[in-house]
C-alpha cells in the first residue's frame, strides 16, 4: 500500500512538469509583450528591450522553460507583472475564498445528490424518480452565470434576504455555493442513481434480500457501501474541478477567488501569475484525487489487495 | 466549468459492447429507446432544433443582422414575438439562427474531442506499455488543468472566432474520451474474434478501426451526446466573458451576455437565449441518459 | 417510498416555499438614513487596485485609492482648476525653473515630517523605477533641495502643462523612510500624507482605509472607507440599491436610469474627460486616402449610435477634445450623416463597389456595440467589415504595431489639458505605443502641438490648439464618436460627494448622515 502511495506521489512529478509545459507553451504564444506590460505602454522601446533581456525573454523557448521550472522547484513562482507581488502570495491570499466556496458547493451537492439518487434508484421509473431526474437535469442544463443572475434578482432584489455580492459572511456564501452546488448535485444524483442501479442487481444483494433482511438494511448496509466508490470518485473530481473552474460564478458574485484572478491574469497576459496559478490549481486537483483514490483503496479491500 | 458531465463507471457500458453486431441488436436498442418517454422527448426537441437550423433562412421572420436603432429592447409584441435586443434586432430570428452556431460548436468540438481522445485512447488501450503510460500521463496533465481556464487560455492565445472556440472547447474535453475508449478497447481486445483477425494477418490499424472501435461505440455515443451539451455550455460561458465568437454571429451565450447589462429594464433580452440554451442542453441530456439505458442490456427489466 | 414519506416531502417543500414568501414579505427596506456602520463609507468600484505604490502602476482603481492616501504638490479641483496642495506657494523663475515652498508641519502616516528631501526622493524614484506614468515628468531634469521646505525643479525644456502634471495621482509624494522600510511590498503598505491611512487589503475583495486624525487640514469626516470591487455593472448598481454600498463609481448607463428613479438614491452625471473614437490605420490602403476617411465619417450615423450605445449619457463628438478639456474647440461642425455623399466620395476614391475591411476592438461592451452598429451601417454603403474582438493587452500591442484596419479606443485627458489630450494621439513622434495608433502625420500639426506644449502664454497655446484641432478634423484620422459622461451614484444619506471628471473622487469631506 505504501508503495502504491509512493508511486502515485512520484507520478505527480511528470504530470506537474507536463502542466507547466502546456501552460508555458500557450502563454508563450499569447500575443503581448510582458516587458511592455511591466513598464506600461508608453515606455520607450530601448527600455523595453533592456528589460526583455534582463527578464530573459529573448532567450530561446527551452531555456525560458527550464528557468521557470528551476525556479518553481525552489518554490519561486515569480512576481506578478501587474501587481508586482509574488505570485505565490497572490494565489495564497485568494485560496481560502476558493476553498470555502468549493467545499460549500460540494457539501450542498452531496446533501442533495446522494439521497435523491438513492431514492430514485430504489424506485426506478416511479414518479419521484422521473421528477427528481428532471430537476437534476435542469440543474446541469442551466448555465451557471444565468442561474446566478436569476438568484440575485430573486433573493437580493425582490426578497432582500441575501447580499448580492462580496465575501466574508455565511450570507455571502449561500448564493454562489448554491449556484455551483446545484449543477454539481445533478452530476452526483445521476452518478448515485446509476451506481445504485448497478449494485442492486448484484448477486450479493439478492442474497441479502433472500435472507429476509429489510429493504432499508439491504440498501443502507449493503448496496450503498458498494455503490459509494464511483460516487466518491465523482465527488473528488467535482471538488477538484470547482477549485479553478468556478470562474463565471465568481465573477457574477464578485467572489475574490483564484478562478477570477486567473482569468484576469490571462487577460492581462500576467504570465507568471497564469503559470504559477495553474500549477497550484493542478497540484491541488491532483492531490485531492490522489487522496480520494487512497481513501477508497482503504475502504475497498479488493483495490487494496491489488496494490499490495 | 463545473458542468463536467461524467460518464457512468467506466466498466458499465464498456463491458456491454457485445462482440457480435447484429441488426436485430440495433432494433432492440431502438425499441428500448422508444419506450423511454423522456428520451423520446429529448429526441423530438433535438430534431426540431436541427430542423430549425436547416431552415433558419426561411422560418426566421427577420434578417438576424438587421438593426432598428429606433426600436431597441422592445418587449415581446405582435411584430417581434420575443421582442428586440439592445440593437433593435429581432430576438426570435437570432435565436433561430443561433441554433446553427450552437449545433455547429457542439458537434464540431465533440468531434475534435472524440477524434483526438478516441484515437489516443485506442492506441493506449491496444498497445499498452510505455506508449499507454505516456499518453495517459498526458491525459492526466490535461485533466489537471481546469478545463474552462484551458479554453480561456487557448482563445486568448490564438484569438476568438468560432474555429478557435471549437478547438479550445474540443481540446479541453479530450481526456474523458481517451479514458472511455481505452477502457472499452482493453475489454474488447482479449476477445476471440480479435485473436482470429490477428491470426489471419490483419494489420493493427485494421483491427482497431474495423473490429475494436465499432464495438466500443456505445459508450462513446453516450458520452458524445452529453458532451455536445457540455460543449455548448462551455462556448456560451466563453462568450459570456467576452472571449467567444465574433459579432454579429447570434451565439446564444453572447446574446445572454449582452442582455445581462439590461436585465432590470429588459428582462427578455437575456431570458430567451437562456431558455434556448437550457432547453437544448436539457434535451441532449435526456437523450444521452436514454441512450445509456437503452444500450445497457443489464438495465432491462 | 411509502405514502408517509411522500407526504413528508410535499410538506417540506411547502414549508420551504412558505419560508421564502415570509422572508420576502419581511424584506428589509433601506431607508433615508444608514442604519448601521454609519462611520464606514462603503464605495463600490469595478476592479481591484493593482498597487498603492504610485511608481508601480498607472491604473484608475489604484489612482482612486492613492488619491486619498497621498497628497500631491498641486491639487486639481472638481472643475479642473489647479490649486496648491502640499505646496504653500510657487513661482516660475524662468520657463524651465520653478521654485516651490512646502506647507510646514505636514506629517506622514508614519510620523515623519514632510520635507523637500521627500519631494526629491519621490521624483528621482519615479524616474529611476521607470514608473508607468514617468512620461508625465519627462521634461524634469532634476530637483534641487534648497532647505527643508524650499526646493527647485529644473526642466530640460519649457513645458507648458508641467505644473498641471504635478496634480496627477501618479506624482503623489512618498516618504523615503517608509518606502525603504516597505521594500518590495511597499505597494501593499503605503504611507502618505493624505486624509486616510491604509489599513487592510483583501485581494480581489476590498481595501480598507481609516481616517488619519492628524491630517494637516483636519481629520476627515468619515471614520473608515471601504472600497469594494464588484466587476459587473449591474451588480454594482444592485449593491447600492440594497444598501450594501453607499457610493457606486462608474454606473452603467442602463442602471443609471433605474437608480435615478429611486428616491433614496442620488444619481450624479457630469461631463467627463474621455473621448471615444474609431481610428483608421493611415499607413494602410485605402485609409491613406482622405476621401475614404471622410466617406466613412459621412456613412456613419454617429449621433444615433452614440444615443444607443451610451443610452443617452454621452455627447456626440465633433472634434478630438472633450468640451471640458482646456482649449477644446467646440465650434467644429462635425461631419453629419450623409450616406449618399459617402458613396460619391468612395466612388471618387475608386471604391464605387466598396471594399472589405475590419473593425478591431477590445471587449468593452460599449465599443463592441458601436462596432456592431457601424458594421451594419457600413454594409449599407458597400463596405463589408468583420469585427475582431480581443483582450486589451494584445489589442494595444497589435494596434501599436499597425496590424489593424479600423479600431475603437478611448482617451482620457486626465490632466484636463489639451497637450495631454492631443500630443500623444496626433504627433508624428508618438507612433504606436505612445498613442498615435492611426500613424497620422501632418508636419503643420506637429509644429502646432510642439508650440502648444512649450509656450507658457495661455493665449498662444489656445491659438495653436484651435488650429491643430481644425486640421485634425479636416484630415479625419478618426471617426469622432462621443464624449462620455461620468456616472456615479450615492445613497441620499451620503453627504458631500462631488464627482471629479477624471474619475478619482475626493472623499475627504464625504460622510454618511
Amino acid at each position: 500500500m505504501h508503495k502504491y502511495i509512493l508511486r502515485r506521489v512520484l507520478l505527480l512529478i511528470p504530470v506537474m512538469l507536463g502542466v507547466s509545459f502546456v501552460v508555458f507553451t500557450i502563454m508563450f504564444f499569447t500575443p503581448g509583450d510582458p516587458a511592455k506590460i511591466m513598464l506600461g505602454e508608453r515606455a520607450p522601446a530601448e527600455e523595453v528591450a533592456l528589460l526583455r533581456t534582463q527578464m530573459g525573454l529573448d532567450d530561446p523557448f527551452h531555456i525560458q522553460f527550464f528557468n521557470f521550472v528551476k525556479n518553481a522547484v525552489q518554490g519561486d513562482l515569480g512576481r506578478s507583472l501587474v501587481t508586482k507581488r509574488p505570485v505565490a502570495a497572490e494565489i495564497w491570499s485568494r485560496f481560502p475564498a476558493t476553498l470555502q466556496l468549493s467545499a460549500a458547493a460540494v457539501l450542498i451537492a452531496i446533501l442533495m445528490g446522494i439521497p435523491i439518487g438513492i431514492i430514485s434508484a430504489t424506485k426506478q421509473y416511479s414518479a419521484f424518480d422521473m421528477i427528481s431526474m428532471v430537476i437534476a437535469l435542469l440543474g446541469v442544463s442551466m448555465p451557471n452565470f444565468w442561474q446566478g443572475m436569476m438568484m440575485i434578482l430573486l433573493f437580493s432584489i425582490t426578497f432582500r434576504v441575501l447580499p448580492s455580492s462580496g465575501y466574508g459572511t455565511l450570507g455571502h456564501l449561500i448564493m454562489p455555493a448554491a449556484t455551483i452546488g446545484t449543477s454539481a448535485a445533478a452530476v452526483i444524483t445521476r452518478m448515485t442513481r446509476s451506481s445504485m442501479l448497478e449494485v442492486v442487481r448484484q448477486d450479493y444483494i439478492r442474497t441479502a434480500r433472500a435472507k429476509g433482511l429489510s429493504e432499508r438494511v439491504v440498501i443502507n448496509r449493503h448496496a450503498l457501501k458498494n455503490a459509494l466508490i464511483p460516487i466518491v470518485t465523482v465527488i473528488g473530481l467535482q471538488f477538484g474541478s470547482l477549485l479553478g473552474g468556478a470562474v463565471l460564478t465568481e465573477s457574477i458574485f464578485s467572489w475574490p477567488g483564484v478562478g477570477r484572478f486567473m482569468v484576469d491574469a490571462i487577460r492581462t497576459k500576467d504570465y507568471p501569475s497564469v503559470q504559477g496559478g495553474v500549477l497550484m490549481l493542478a497540484l491541488t486537483f491532483s492531490i485531492v484525487n490522489l487522496a480520494v483514490d487512497i481513501l477508497y483503496a482503504y475502504i475497498d479491500p479488493r483495490i487494496k489487495a491489488q496494490y499490495k | 466549468m463545473s458542468h463536467t458531465i461524467i460518464a457512468p463507471p467506466a466498466g458499465t457500458a464498456a463491458a456491454t459492447a457485445s462482440p457480435v453486431k447484429k441488426r436485430s441488436q440495433l432494433a432492440e436498442v431502438w425499441r428500448r429507446l422508444v419506450r423511454n418517454k423522456m428520451a423520446m422527448f429529448g429526441l423530438v426537441v433535438i430534431s426540431l432544433i436541427i430542423a430549425a437550423a436547416i431552415t433558419a433562412d426561411w422560418i426566421s421572420p427577420y434578417d438576424y443582422r438587421t438593426q432598428d436603432l429606433n426600436a431597441i429592447s422592445q418587449k415581446p409584441n405582435a411584430q417581434h414575438i420575443l421582442g428586440t435586443d439592445d440593437l433593435g434586432r429581432d430576438i426570435l430570428s437570432r435565436i433561430i439562427h443561433g441554433t446553427r452556431i450552437s449545433l455547429l460548436v457542439g458537434f464540431v468540438s465533440v468531434s475534435i474531442s472524440v477524434a483526438v481522445g478516441g484515437g489516443l485512447g485506442a492506441v493506449s488501450g491496444y498497445y499498452g506499455g510505455t506508449l499507454d503510460n505516456v499518453i495517459m500521463r498526458f491525459m492526466d496533465v490535461l485533466l489537471a488543468i481546469p478545463s474552462i481556464l484551458l479554453a480561456i487560455a487557448i482563445v486568448s492565445a490564438f484569438g476568438g472566432g468560432i474555429i478557435n472556440v471549437m478547438i479550445a472547447v474540443g481540446i479541453s474535453s479530450v481526456p474523458s474520451y481517451a479514458r472511455i475508449v481505452k477502457a472499452s478497447v482493453i475489454s474488447i481486445k482479449e476477445n476471440e474474434f480479435i485473436e482470429a483477425a490477428r491470426a489471419i494477418g490483419a494489420s493493427d490499424f485494421r483491427i482497431v478501426t474495423k473490429h475494436i472501435l465499432p464495438n466500443a461505440m456505445a459508450p462513446i455515443i453516450v458520452q458524445a451526446t452529453l458532451g455536445v451539451a457540455g460543449a455548448i455550455l462551455s462556448a456560451a460561458g466563453l462568450s459570456f466573458i467576452g472571449m467567444g465568437i465574433q459579432p454579429p454571429t447570434p451565439e446564444w451565450g453572447a446574446m445572454l451576455s449582452n442582455g445581462r447589462h439590461i436585465i432590470r429594464t429588459a428582462w427578455h433580452v437575456a431570458t430567451f437565449p437562456g431558455l434556448a440554451i437550457m432547453l437544448t442542453i436539457f434535451a441532449l441530456n435526456l437523450l444521452g441518459d436514454g441512450l445509456r439505458d437503452a444500450l445497457d442490456p443489464r438495465l432491462k427489466n | 417510498m411509502n405514502a408517509g414519506t411522500r407526504l413528508g416531502v410535499v410538506a417540506l417543500s411547502l414549508l420551504v416555499m412558505a419560508a421564502l414568501v415570509a422572508t420576502g414579505c419581511a424584506k428589509k427596506e433601506v431607508g433615508p438614513s444608514k442604519g448601521q456602520n454609519v462611520d464606514t463609507l462603503v464605495v463600490a468600484m469595478g476592479a481591484d487596485a493593482r498597487s498603492l505604490d504610485p511608481h508601480a502602476t498607472n491604473d484608475q482603481p489604484s489612482a482612486r485609492v492613492m488619491k486619498l492616501v497621498y497628497n500631491r504638490l498641486m491639487y486639481q479641483t472638481e472643475d479642473l482648476k489647479i490649486e496648491n496642495d502640499l505646496v504653500e506657494s510657487y513661482n516660475a523663475v524662468s520657463s524651465t525653473v520653478f521654485e516651490f515652498k512646502l506647507r510646514p508641519n505636514v506629517k506622514f502616516h508614519n510620523g515623519e515630517t514632510l520635507s523637500s528631501n521627500d519631494v526629491k526622493f519621490t521624483f528621482e524614484r519615479m524616474i529611476a523605477n521607470k514608473a508607468p506614468a514617468a512620461f508625465l515628468v519627462a521634461a524634469l531634469d532634476k530637483v534641487e533641495v534648497i532647505d527643508a521646505l524650499n526646493f527647485r525643479m529644473i526642466l530640460k525644456y519649457p513645458f507648458g502643462p508641467f505644473v498641471t502634471h504635478l496634480a496627477h495621482t501618479a506624482t503623489s509624494i512618498v516618504n523615503e523612510k517608509a518606502v525603504t522600510a516597505g521594500g518590495a511590498d511597499y505597494g501593499r503598505n503605503p504611507v502618505g500624507t493624505g486624509p486616510f491611512k491604509f489599513v487592510e487589503w483583501k485581494a480581489g475583495d476590498s481595501i480598507t482605509l481609516a481616517a488619519y486624525d492628524a491630517y494637516h487640514l483636519g481629520a476627515p469626516k468619515a471614520k473608515t472607507i471601504r472600497f469594494r470591487f464588484i466587476p459587473e455593472d449591474a451588480n454594482r448598481a444592485i449593491a447600492l440599491e440594497t444598501g450594501e454600498a453607499d457610493i457606486v463609481y462608474d454606473v452603467g448607463p442602463n442602471d443609471y436610469k433605474n437608480l435615478d428613479a429611486i428616491p433614496e438614491i442620488d444619481a450624479k452625471r457630469i461631463a467627463g474627460l474621455t473621448t471615444f473614437y474609431m481610428g483608421f490605420n493611415m499607413a494602410k490602403k485605402p485609409f491613406d486616402d482622405v476621401r475614404v476617411r471622410r466617406a466613412i465619417n459621412l456613412a456613419l450615423d454617429v449621433d444615433t449610435a452614440t444615443r444607443v450605445a451610451f443610452e443617452g449619457f454621452a455627447v456626440p463628438a465633433k472634434g478630438p477634445l472633450a468640451p471640458t478639456v482646456q482649449f477644446a474647440d467646440t465650434s467644429l461642425p462635425g461631419y453629419g450623416y450623409d450616406p449618399a455623399k459617402a458613396k460619391q466620395l468612395l466612388a471618387e476614391a475608386g471604391y464605387a463597389n466598396g471594399f472589405k475591411t475590419s473593425i478591431w476592438t477590445n471587449n468593452n461592451p460599449i465599443r463592441v456595440k458601436f462596432a456592431e452598429i457601424f458594421q451594419e451601417q457600413l454594409r449599407q454603403v458597400g463596405i463589408e467589415c468583420a469585427i475582431e474582438i480581443m483582450e486589451f493587452a494584445p489589442y494595444l500591442d497589435r494596434t501599436a504595431l499597425g496590424e489593424h484596419d479600423m479600431f475603437m479606443l478611448g482617451w482620457v485627458a486626465v490632466t484636463g489639458d489639451a497637450d495631454y489630450g492631443m500630443y500623444s494621439l496626433f504627433h508624428s513622434t508618438q507612433f504606436g505605443d505612445a498613442g498615435n495608433r492611426t500613424f497620422y502625420k501632418n508636419p503643420k500639426v506637429d509644429e502646432l502641438l510642439d508650440k502648444g506644449r512649450v509656450s507658457v502664454n495661455p493665449e498662444d497655446r489656445r491659438a495653436a490648439y484651435a488650429e491643430a484641432q481644425k486640421l485634425v478634423y479636416e484630415d479625419a484620422p478618426w471617426v469622432f464618436l462621443a464624449f462620455r459622461e461620468d456616472l456615479n451614484a450615492t445613497r441620499n444619506y451620503v453627504k458631500g460627494f462631488v464627482p471629479h471628471a477624471a474619475g478619482h473622487h475626493n472623499l475627504y469631506k464625504v460622510y454618511n448622515e
